[in-house]
């Protein structure tokens, strides 16, 4: 028996090292595509193309233009600019936020955890989406304001997160005997509780950038989000989808498809990540 | 008796969490930027014409009055009234909900049938090729825009293919559909109108596919887990090393193991599914719920806004209430 659930987990490491690998290249091929823009297109991504707009993919446009006349294929590689940027940082952001708070509420328990908690509750008595929905159009969009909003409609989630882990953790000796031995209570918290209450965070924080990335491109779609003339894919497709109907596939199908490789690069890290965690606990 | 107790016992509880997201709303569509009465009034209104459109709608009076009298109408069942059509929210909300409704219990319906067979087919061939298969569509589908896919289905199942009808309405209004629940299907089906039914039917397949497919990804992945999970307990050994056969062992052992813990699974996946629900109403100008909330939402119409956050918390919440009850039932190990 013991002997299967070694292979097993050998096994599992292998595929896990797999989704690790593939979803680090896609991420870091879009990353590079975003930097390196400028050099990959001769067009600006707001430059507009006096000679016509809703041209078809041809010589000069590899994916047309838009209604706007501007270069699909330039603002698809300038998109990922803002989508990656403000998707890890709000997620950056969330981790941190998220992280104190449930360090906060898990250690000193009591009426501070009895409070943060119910904060909590409340934000997570809805869909992460309609409460970044209500939050954007609340208020308003800006770059900043975005970061914010999935700041903020990720944070409980982390805080609920680590504070579990937490609780778990303050029983435990290393934690009573640092304690004694006279450590503040700041030292504690941040040398021996805040390291081992993190391993799901690590999990869950690739898997939540796909999401924040989803969650940007909806915002944007429904013109919540990034506007028109700055490159965004949900924006691109939102732009792009009157013509949908006209049977013109270039304006909205290829933003929607980058975004969706990409978020699959950030399913793929996270759910490698998971499958090794779940490998060594074998 | 003993569901009844933990029933009412977790309705109280509620109460609070419910009231906090009152309190949040209207709190939050006041003290952030943006005007419900500039909406309203043209761009030539004077100073005047604001104030007493503010008098109309109780938004001069101090905000503590203002709160007290919404509470006092939620108590008794008022919602307001829009300040956008200036027609009462309750009664809105009674048009928008059956289409939405009908939209997202479809997808769900057809996402959890998917989501079992293909989960179950899935882990009992583990780690082979079809199994891989699986996961990466479950993986591509978890990563799926739908606003993007709706666009897609639009592009090929009507643009190219001309097999649906344009995404615009729910049903063709030539077929004189009498509307009694709002959910057009349903609507069909009872007033016997075999046209509307077929139109209806035809306008929901493309919204009804997108939605699925979006909330089938996370199911699956689940179901799959939990099935393995299965395979590898003491129970479902013991029964195979006894020689069950194998639709005993598929039906009694594992399928009705697998399907307890469904419930609290569908609960979270119909969460996602109302921020879906949004996109995808809007994709295919579907006038339910979810547009009516966006469009209270972008003009600062707060009864509509304080609404519609309202039903959501209280959908999403009393749906988690009823998974567990559900799995209370279907799992008898539960203690509640």
């Amino acid at each position: 028996m013991s002997e299967t659930v070694v292979v097993d987990g050998a096994r599992a490491g292998r595929f896990a090292k797999v989704l690790i690998v593939t979803g680090s290249v896609i991420l870091a091929v879009v990353a590079l595509a975003a930097i390196l823009a400028p050099l990959l297109t001769g067009w600006g991504p707001t430059e507009i193309d006096p000679l016509g707009t809703l041209v078809p993919p041809g010589p000069g446009h590899p994916l047309g233009t838009d209604a706007n006349g501007m270069d699909v294929w330039s603002r698809l590689l300038h998109a990922g600019r803002l989508d990656l940027g403000i998707a890890v940082a709000g997620v950056a952001v969330a981790v941190v936020a998220g992280t104190t708070l449930g360090l906060v509420a898990g250690y000193l328990g009591g009426w501070v955890d009895d409070v943060l908690m119910r904060v909590v509750d409340v934000f997570q008595a809805f869909p992460t989406f309609i409460l970044a929905l209500a939050v954007a159009a609340l208020v308003g969009n800006g770059t900043g304001n975005l970061i914010a909003v999935i700041a903020a409609v990720n944070a409980p989630a982390y805080a609920r997160l680590v504070r579990a882990e937490v609780r778990t953790v303050r029983e435990s000796a290393f934690v009573a005997a640092s304690v004694t031995s006279g450590a503040s209570t700041l030292g504690v918290l941040w040398r021996h509780v805040l390291p081992n209450s993190l391993t799901p965070v690590r999990v869950i924080a690739p898997l939540n950038a796909g999401w924040a990335m989803l969650t940007l491109a909806g915002l944007s779609f429904l013109g919540l989000g990034v506007t028109v003339p700055a490159a965004e894919w949900g924006a691109m497709i939102s732009l792009g989808s009157p013509d949908v109907v006209a049977g013109r596939w270039w304006t909205s199908v290829p933003p929607g498809l980058v975004l969706l490789i990409c978020v699959l690069g950030f399913s793929l890290l996270g759910e490698g990540l998971q499958e090794r965690a779940e490998a060594k606990r074998r | 008796m003993r569901i009844v107790r933990f029933v009412g016992r977790r309705l109280l509880q509620l109460v609070p969490v419910l009231l906090g997201v009152v309190v949040l709303t209207f709190l939050l569509v006041r003290v952030l930027p943006g005007d419900p009465i500039r909406t309203i009034l043209g761009p030539n209104a004077t100073p005047e014409d604001a104030a007493a459109a503010r008098a109309r709608y109780g938004l001069d009076q101090p905000i503590v009055k203002q709160f007290l009298d919404y509470l006092g109408g939620l108590v008794t069942g008022d919602l307001g009234t829009s300040i956008q059509s200036g027609t009462p929210v309750g009664s809105e909300i009674g048009l928008r909900v059956g289409p939405t409704f009908e939209l997202v219990v479809l997808a769900l319906a057809v996402a959890l049938v998917v989501a079992v067979l293909l989960g179950v087919w899935s882990a009992r061939h583990a780690d082979r090729a079809g199994d891989h298969g699986v996961r990466l569509m479950a993986l591509v589908g978890n990563s799926m825009p739908e606003f993007w896919l709706g666009l897609v289905l639009i592009l090929v199942g009507y643009s190219v293919l001309g097999w649906f009808p344009a995404p615009s309405g729910r049903v063709d209004p030539d077929t004189n559909l009498t509307p009694l629940t709002g959910a057009d299907l349903l609507d069909a089906a009872l007033t016997l109108n075999g046209p509307a039914f077929g139109s209806a039917l035809a306008h929901l397949i493309l919204p009804v596919a997108t939605l699925s497919i979006v909330v089938v990804a996370p199911l699956l992945r689940s179901v799959r887990a939990s099935a393995l999970e299965v395979l590898h307990s003491e129970p479902y050994t013991a029964a195979k090393a006894h020689g069950l056969r194998g639709r005993t062992l598929l039906r009694g052992y594992l399928l009705r193991a697998t399907l307890a813990r469904l419930p609290s699974l569908a609960a979270l996946v119909f969460g996602t599914s109302i921020g879906s629900t949004v996109l995808v109403e809007y994709v295919f100008s579907w006038q339910g719920f979810g547009q009516w909330a966006l469009r209270g939402l972008l003009y600062r119409d707060y009864p509509v806004v304080q609404a519609s956050v309202l039903v959501i918390a209280f959908c999403y919440v009393v749906v988690f209430l009823i998974a567990d009850v559900v799995q209370a039932v279907l799992d008898p190990r539960v203690q509640i």
